[in-house]
């Protein structure tokens, strides 16, 4: 199951750490190389008798270790509700949700969940922040604080308060804040849609750097398919609400990839592809949305 | 900036002085109304002996042991409250009873039960205190929003660790509200209780007032006028420095 060669891009010159603590983590990190999901025929209604709604409708969908998956559907097809249910928020209404094989129960630290909106705490200054989930461990290593500070661009905002930063900054710092925490699986709901386009690039770049440092599963949640398709191995189209899996998409572009590859042959195929198998689902999407306004 | 809020501010107090001394100036209006020379002097001839200090800090220090005793108890029971929808419904009905009644209205009840009129004041103090903070803080619990919760317990919190760094910070601001309200209304129902016992600022009042020394209850109730502002400010102060995230500007 966890097959993949992790060596390669850890091989690259500029990635070449020395120092032991790296070193530390790095084996840490290698040793724990898990991170399936397993999304079984999975249901979702909300509310109850009379007024129900169906989120998601009996969806599967199974992603491997240190896999990079998009969802990309309209929006209100329950693609946040999937994410949810692996991060532990929700229960399925029928079906289940397995990670690494175990049945999901409630949240935990080796999920770790980024949102659109950004959720530091504000009472809490950046560093406070960043150490949380190690601090609720007793297990704080500074270095690796420090290390994650250069890595996200943080350095000088140490003690500053998150409405303090910037947007791009507070979606850094909560990337920070996630790899503190030395997840499996990092569960990401359109985290970079309220960033400004220059921005957006730029933490997309940032997010291919970190996952291709690290052995990590991602499971990226976005309405835009320029960015499921920059980012991930495979695509997942969902379909309107109530949300199914409506088409897998391979992406077959080499890593480690950059912006530039958007203009690429191979690029353009894949996102006609993907956006021929999205825009009915969108229009599908409209007119729920119409029908309930 | 800071120096036009303060001019503000000292204007709001010196009206205050004015209009007193415009009120005591048109003869007849208000008879026998201290003007505030003559309360001066009152208050220099109060502040040169012991008695009048005494009665001021006996005051002082009972609004702040009950004040201390109803945040003490209030806040927990708060942030219970506001975190587990059981124990509301078993507690809530009840205190909802409780709190419309004044303080001051436990008086004859609480001559039965605690018979010791000091206990009585500092347990009047006490209520008045207390509902203001616990309902601050069963609201600023509630309005914590989940998504930081669901935050924290992704990043390994657990329920006592999010109550710790989520819900208390969370809740702080509000709480800080209904301490500022709570410090108020505990000089209020001090005065209160106090003219129904025979000691403290309150009973300085009550005891000039029968005796016809009217410059000596303005003395009085200058004197808890001022202690309760300074008293408030110190809560304010406190605020600020327990809440630094709400002082720091945007960048």
């Amino acid at each position: 199951m966890n097959e993949r060669d992790t060596t390669n891009a850890r091989t690259a010159p500029d990635e070449q750490h020395t120092d032991s603590a790296d070193e530390k983590f790095r084996s840490w990190t290698e040793s724990s190389g898990t991170g399936t999901v397993n999304i079984k025929d999975m249901t979702k209604v909300y509310g109850t008798d009379g007024d129900e709604l169906t989120a998601v409708d009996s969806m599967d969908l199974h992603i491997e270790a240190e896999e990079f998956v998009t969802v990309l559907g309209p929006s209100g097809c329950g693609k946040s509700t999937v994410m949810e249910c692996v991060a532990g928020y929700l229960d399925p209404t029928e079906g289940e949700v397995l990670v690494n094989g175990e049945p999901v129960d409630g949240p935990d630290p080796s999920r770790g969940v980024v949102f659109q909106e950004n959720r530091l705490f504000p009472w809490k200054t950046v560093t406070e922040n960043v150490r949380f989930g190690p601090q609720m461990r007793d297990a704080v290593d500074q270095s690796r604080i420090e290390r994650l500070f250069d890595q996200m661009g943080l350095e000088g905002f140490e003690d500053s308060y998150p409405h303090e930063l910037s947007g791009g900054m507070q979606q850094r710092a909560e990337l920070a804040r996630l790899l503190a925490n030395d997840p499996d699986i990092m569960l990401m709901d359109e985290p970079f849609s309220g960033l400004d386009a220059m921005t957006k690039e730029l933490m997309q770049e940032k997010l291919l750097d970190v996952w291709e440092d690290d052995d990590r599963t991602v499971l990226f949640i976005t309405h835009d398919v320029e960015e499921a398709i920059l980012l991930a191995d495979r695509v997942v189209v969902m379909t309107a609400r109530p949300g199914q899996v409506k088409d897998v998409i391979d992406v077959d572009l080499e890593r480690p990839r950059d912006i530039d590859m958007v203009t690429t042959d191979r690029f353009n195929e894949l996102q006609r592809r993907a956006s021929e198998s999205i825009h009915d689902e969108a229009e599908r999407a409209m007119e729920q949305a119409e029908g309930r306004a | 900036m800071e120096y036009a809020q303060r001019a503000e501010q000292s204007v709001s107090l010196l009206a205050l002085l004015v209009i007193w001394g415009v009120a005591t100036m048109i003869v007849g209006a208000v008879p026998s109304l201290p003007t505030p020379p003559e309360v001066v002097m009152a208050f220099v001839d109060a502040a040169t002996g012991g008695a009048f200090w005494e009665e001021v800090l006996l005051s002082t220090f009972r609004v702040y042991l009950s004040f201390v005793i109803a945040a003490v108890i209030a806040i927990p029971l708060g942030l219970l409250i506001g975190r587990s929808a059981i124990v509301e419904d078993l507690l809530f009905p009840s205190l909802e009873v409780l709190r419309p009644i004044p303080p001051i209205a436990w008086f004859p009840a609480l001559t039965i039960i605690l018979i010791n009129s000091a206990n009585i004041v500092r347990f009047i103090i006490f209520l008045a205190a207390f509902f203001p903070i616990l309902l601050n803080t069963i609201e600023g619990v509630q309005d914590v929003e989940v998504e930081f919760s669901q935050a924290a317990s992704s990043l390994g919190a657990s329920s006592t660790q999010i109550l710790r760094h989520v819900l208390l910070p969370g809740a702080l601001p509000s709480i800080y509200t209904g301490l500022v309200n709570a410090m108020g209304l505990a000089w209020v129902s001090l005065v209160a209780a106090e003219l129904l016992s025979s000691t403290g600022v309150g009973y300085f009042i009550w005891n000039a007032f029968t005796a016809g020394e009217y410059p000596n209850v303005v003395v009085g109730m200058v004197a808890v006028g001022v202690l309760g502002y300074v008293s408030s400010a110190l809560v304010r102060w406190l605020s600020a420095q327990q809440l630094p995230w709400l002082q720091s500007t945007t960048v």
